[in-house]
């Protein structure tokens, strides 16, 4: 039996290594991209849970408030008598001016809590200096420039702390003072069983949040986890290519054995055995690409969690990328990903192998490639898949995941597979008299044998069509919402020109600008408004949400209240006059909250009733807004630091010198002084940041595809050697060999790419209107981006034609004589 | 009088700031119970041995320290002017267990501190209260047990010493201001494990404050606070030299039945049986008394987690000899040599 492997299987292999080597690189490809994208996810949105953890410590329960605690919550519970420990934490971010490394700022009690493995912690306490992480590359006794909100301080470097990432520690009297924040502590971290904890929430005030450790992390793990699954989903992409190259080789290899099979059956070898022999081969496919996948899917992800991380800030939440781990999980899952589509892409070709009838090989006359085609039957069922597709598109989101959207893109490739020969065969056919008009004989004679190999020709065609379609339809996807930013951002932003500190600032990261920068800018003869916007992260029913406050009056004068539920004028008197708030849409689809509902939102200390009065569209995160006006949210969140300012200029005033002019009165300060176009440009620039790994993972799948051409391409020369080299004796000049292939590869590149918009374009919708508006909740506008879409479709055409050289070349190389003495 | 302490590496700290314990030093009670921020160092001793309703046998051990550290610092919530430590220690005599635990603190936002107007001394939830001129409960909290504590002094504070001060070396100012409660009844509840428990017995409170460090030769010291039978009381303390010797200014106080004091400075105090190098069994020569001073307990010695403070043997010892009684036992500069504040 292994012998027979040996003969059978290995030896093809080892005689087509060029062929080999392709399918195991699209497996490798496959699995490498499946498990890049879990471990670039893991590590940058999955590692909340910051490396100061592990050097502060973890706890049983945290107490957090909207605005922060007040100090004294922390003496009041540190002096309960019940068993307990109490920590205190501030929590923001800071930038090493030096090296311009952002980096999170940790202030804790260094008194009562000495950081592990340094003992100068009451003396940096005490002198009011800095810890730091060995990560930021500053030594013990270095002076460095800490950036906090607007303005530079000058700390001591004490002690560094070893850490692969970065962060500042320091006490948290000083974190007070850097932070502009007397008085107040971020959270509490508490240590206490269980059965205390009616004792600590009667300790508290109503509007502390008293939540079990972690309970964040788990938040955050929850807000990720739709963006997670589409992202785990698109990286499939590739390996469901690579999987139609699998079948594509095995039933090749099938074919090109049909004689040798017969005879083994009739001689006596079992169906079962001829089964496990051709899955055998797909195996060895399987496996030889995850042992090539794994290590290059670790490799990638090095370049995918920079990317990913980018997408988790601009739209969730703050994390540093932790390090990349390449877990036993992960791996696992890859691995056994890579062999489940292996075998499974196997399966029907190998089933098929086994079914060979010995008297049926045996006979004379060689029965080609169209065995087991049914066109007819499987166009049917390629309706029936499109029907169902259309039904599930019309079912709500199971737990706010869009599982049946999902179903609907799988039904939808599936139905496009099923149609492909069909699709093949009529277009071939309708387009033979034209392509022996344009490209003469060489391209009569290809469409021909595209249509007389349908079997693997449509398996190829499939594969490519796949590849593209998801292209299109991601394409237009992120075209559509880039179109649809677009649009908001210039009805958006309104104002002239913008400030904000000159740290960073994300999803849920919110610097402020020192009190007084506003009324400085106010103050300046050109201007003429200035709207002070205030934001904080807050938590809503679990999950993180951003709880904001601006000047209704000068938003309902100079910018934009449009709203898409509730009345402008009575939601804006409201707001005024009441506890009331405007809400953005994805807030509204993640909380099912409308107009006219009450939110009970913890505000300070209190627990305080907000009502609805409005809902407006939104595309600048996914987290959802809440909106008060200023005036009313100071009552209970006293701090009147703004987070950015939107300045407008009086009429005739110019952009230019207003910007030089509001610059030079806060030299003092640093602020970034945005004029409106430059805002405009960056919100672009951050959009297109963020889609940039979906891009990376089309171009792998595609990559993936037009690998499988060359491969394809390089077993039908190889099948039809014969064929070639009587062409070849009949007269055929070696050019004609050529173009002949080269019109194959072509016509199977115009094929895929038109089958693939199609497919696309159906698929689009559904990435549209089904899958983002269930997992995201925004409303899309449904917009091509032709120009490039048609660069693109151009670049994957043009990769399937030079895919086609290659095989030319074998082809041109093949001795006629040689060739035709084997028959 | 002596005591152990923590030698914070903190902050220069220069002693000229603070004062010196001088000859002369009037003493008005309650107010000299609570804290006196002029001097560099202060301490307050609770130790005692109890006994719960089944006879089982408990010692315990609360101390809050207080060390300036920067008098210069502006009085902000989290300026680090002095730094609190506190030690817990319960000894299960019977059950031969010694559980003890330690907090650091600054003031801050009402962590730590001594507040005369509401009669406390306390760290996080560590707690003296003084209830009257006479009585104060203790309440002090840790995840493996607790203490609730009424204590009433049978006796007036003893200072100890001569004219104010107890004298510590050569020269003016090398000295403390020492006061002790050394008869205090003890009712209340020790909560060990999952189980409260009912107890009563003797304690000893002992408070000093002071700004003179310890000289470089001398490395640590021997001190006993032993409660006879008899209704007296007895206070002996020996300083050891870096050479092996005992400091001529060892020293100590017999307070007799009626709370009459005598200062004691002939005293003998001669180590036996060594456990883990500290002498846990002493011959005590003092006041024409010959005392044999056992540990109840070999293991009462408190390990330090942090680098900060230091590691000392304090604990429940029984008295044989000449009188019977109880007491407890503090051997300091057996791991390395005691300082306090910067050396």
């Amino acid at each position: 039996m292994i012998r027979l492997f040996v003969r059978l299987i290995l030896r093809p292999l080892r005689a087509e290594p060029v062929r080999t080597l392709l399918t195991v690189l699209s497996v490798a490809l496959g699995v490498a991209v499946v498990l890049a994208i879990e471990l670039a996810s893991d590590a940058a949105a999955g590692s909340f849970r910051s490396s100061i953890e592990t050097v502060a410590g973890e706890a049983d329960y945290e107490a957090t408030a909207v605005g922060g605690l007040d100090e004294q919550i922390y003496a009041r519970l540190a002096t309960l008598p019940i068993a307990i420990k109490v920590r205190p934490r501030i929590e923001d971010h800071a930038v090493l001016v030096d090296t311009k490394q952002s980096l999170p700022l940790i202030g804790l009690d260094l008194v009562a809590h000495a950081l592990d493995r340094t003992s100068a912690s009451p003396t940096v306490a005490a002198k009011g200096e800095l810890i730091l992480a060995t990560a930021s590359g500053h030594k013990a006794g270095d002076t460095v420039t800490l950036r906090v909100n607007d303005h530079d301080h000058q700390l001591v470097v004490r002690a560094t702390v070893p850490s692969e990432t970065s962060f500042a520690v320091v006490d948290i009297g000083t974190a007070q003072r850097l932070l502009n924040r007397p008085g107040k502590v971020d959270r509490l971290l508490i240590d206490a069983a269980e059965s205390l904890e009616p004792a600590l929430k009667k300790a508290l005030p109503p509007g502390i949040t008293l939540a079990p450790f972690g309970a964040r992390t788990e938040e955050n793990r929850k807000m990720l986890a739709g963006f997670r699954s589409n992202l785990v989903i698109l990286s499939y992409i590739a390996l469901v290519v690579g999987a139609f190259l699998i079948y594509n080789t095995i039933s090749v290899s099938v074919v090109r054995r049909r004689n040798e099979i017969g005879i083994l059956r009739a001689i006596g070898m079992t169906r079962s055995a001829v089964l496990t022999m051709f899955l055998a081969e797909a195996a060895i496919f399987g496996v030889t690409g995850i042992l090539l996948g794994v290590p290059l899917g670790r490799l990638m992800a090095e370049g995918a969690v920079g990317a990913i991380g980018a997408t988790v800030q601009n739209l969730y939440v703050s994390s540093q990328p932790g390090s990349i781990a390449l877990s036993v999980a992960a791996s696992l899952k890859a691995v056994l990903a890579g062999l489940v589509v292996t075998l499974a892409a196997a399966w029907a070709p190998a089933r098929e192998a086994a079914a060979i009838a010995p008297v049926e090989a045996m006979a004379r006359g060689r029965k080609d490639y169209d065995t087991g085609i049914r066109q007819y039957r499987d166009l049917m069922i390629a309706a029936g898949c499109a029907l169902l597709a259309y039904l599930a598109a019309l079912m709500p989101p199971i737990g706010r995941r869009p599982l049946f959207g999902y179903l609907a893109a799988a039904l939808l490739v599936l139905s496009a597979a099923l149609a492909t020969p069909a699709f093949v065969h009529a277009a071939t056919r309708l387009l033979r008299t034209l392509l022996r008009k344009l490209l003469g004989v060489e391209g009569l004679l290809a469409s021909q044998s595209l249509d007389a190999a349908l079997r693997r020709t449509s398996v190829l065609i499939a594969a490519l069509i796949t590849a593209v379609a998801m292209l299109v339809s991601v394409g237009i996807m992120v075209g559509s919402f880039r179109e649809t930013v677009i649009q908001w951002i210039d009805s958006q932003l309104q104002a002239d020109i913008f400030l904000r500190p000159a740290v960073p600032a994300t999803a849920d990261r919110f610097p402020t600008l020192s009190l007084g920068i506003a009324e400085r800018v106010a103050a300046l003869p050109m201007v003429a408004m200035v709207d002070q916007f205030r934001a904080y992260s807050i938590h809503f029913r679990g999950l993180p949400v951003t709880l904001g406050s601006g000047d209704a009056n000068v938003v309902r004068q100079r910018g934009a209240f449009k709203l898409l539920e509730g009345d402008p004028d009575s939601a804006y008197q409201a707001m005024l006059n009441s506890d009331s708030a405007i809400v953005s849409e994805p807030f509204v689809n993640k909380h099912g909250v409308h107009v006219g509902d009450v939110l009970q939102l913890p505000l300070g200390e209190q627990i305080r009733a907000i009502r609805v009065v409005g809902v407006y569209t939104d595309y600048s995160n996914e987290r959802g807004y809440i909106i008060m006006h200023r005036a009313r949210l100071l009552r209970y969140l006293p701090d009147p630091a703004p987070s950015n300012l939107a300045v407008y200029l009086k009429p005739g005033a110019a952009i230019v010198p207003a910007q030089r002019a509001i610059e030079a009165a806060l030299a003092d300060a640093r602020v970034l002084v945005l004029p409106n176009q430059t805002l405009r440009r960056e919100a672009i620039l951050i959009f297109d940041r963020t889609f940039a790994i979906t891009y990376a993972l089309e171009l792998v799948a595609v990559f993936v595809a037009v690998v499988g051409v060359a491969g394809a391409l390089l077993a039908l020369v190889i099948d039809r050697r014969r064929e070639l080299s009587l062409l070849r004796f009949l007269g055929a000049a070696r050019y004609q060999i050529r173009k002949l292939i080269l019109c194959e590869a072509g016509l199977i590149g115009l094929l895929a790419t038109l089958g693939g918009v199609i497919l696309g374009g159906v698929l689009s919708l559904v990435l549209v209107y089904v899958i983002n508006k269930q997992s995201f909740g925004w409303s899309i506008q449904f917009h091509v981006p032709i120009a490039i879409l048609i660069s693109a479709l151009t670049i994957i055409f043009t990769a399937t034609l030079l895919a086609g050289l290659y095989p030319a070349r074998v082809a041109l190389s093949l001795n006629p004589i040689e060739v035709i003495h084997e028959e | 009088m002596k005591r152990l302490l923590f030698l914070l590496l903190i902050v220069a700290n220069l002693s000229a700031q603070y004062r010196s314990a001088l000859p002369g030093y009037r003493y008005v009670f309650p107010r000299d119970h609570f804290d006196h921020p002029e001097f560099q160092t202060e301490w307050w001793y609770y130790t005692g041995n109890l006994r719960d309703t089944q006879g089982r046998e408990l010692g315990f051990e609360l101390t809050f320290f207080r060390q300036a550290v920067d008098r210069t610092a502006p009085p902000a919530t989290w300026a680090v002017r002095d730094v609190y430590l506190a030690h817990l220690a319960l000894t299960d005599i019977t059950g031969k267990q010694f559980f003890h635990a330690e907090r650091l603190n600054r003031a801050g936002p009402g962590l730590a501190g001594v507040a005369e107007s509401a009669g406390r001394i306390w760290n996080g939830n560590w707690q003296v209260k003084w209830m009257s001129a006479t009585t104060m409960e203790l309440q002090a909290i840790d995840p493996r047990f607790s203490l609730n504590l009424k204590l009433e002094s049978r006796k007036p504070p003893v200072i100890h010493g001569e004219n104010g001060v107890s004298q510590k070396a050569q020269g003016l100012g090398r000295a403390s201001h020492y006061v002790s409660l050394t008869r205090l009844a003890v009712t209340g509840e020790v909560k060990l494990g999952d189980e409260v428990r009912s107890v009563t017995g003797q304690a000893w409170m002992d408070h000093e404050f002071f700004t003179h460090q310890l000289e470089s030769e001398q490395v640590g010291w021997d001190w006993m606070s032993l409660q006879l039978n008899d209704g007296r009381e007895l206070m002996v303390f020996q300083l050891r030299r870096r050479d092996g010797r005992v400091d001529p200014f060892s020293s100590g106080t017999l307070i007799e039945r009626d709370g009459r004091t005598v200062r004691l400075s002939k005293i003998r105090m001669t180590p036996g049986r060594r456990w883990n190098g500290y002498p846990v069994e002493w011959t005590v020569e003092a006041a024409g008394l010959k005392l044999f001073v056992k540990t109840r307990l070999d293991q009462q010695e408190l390990v330090s987690a942090q680098p900060q403070s230091p590691t000392y043997w304090e604990g429940a010892v029984a008295i044989t000899g000449d009188a019977t009684g109880v007491g407890y036992l503090e051997m300091t500069g057996y791991r390395g040599a005691v300082s306090f504040g910067q050396r």
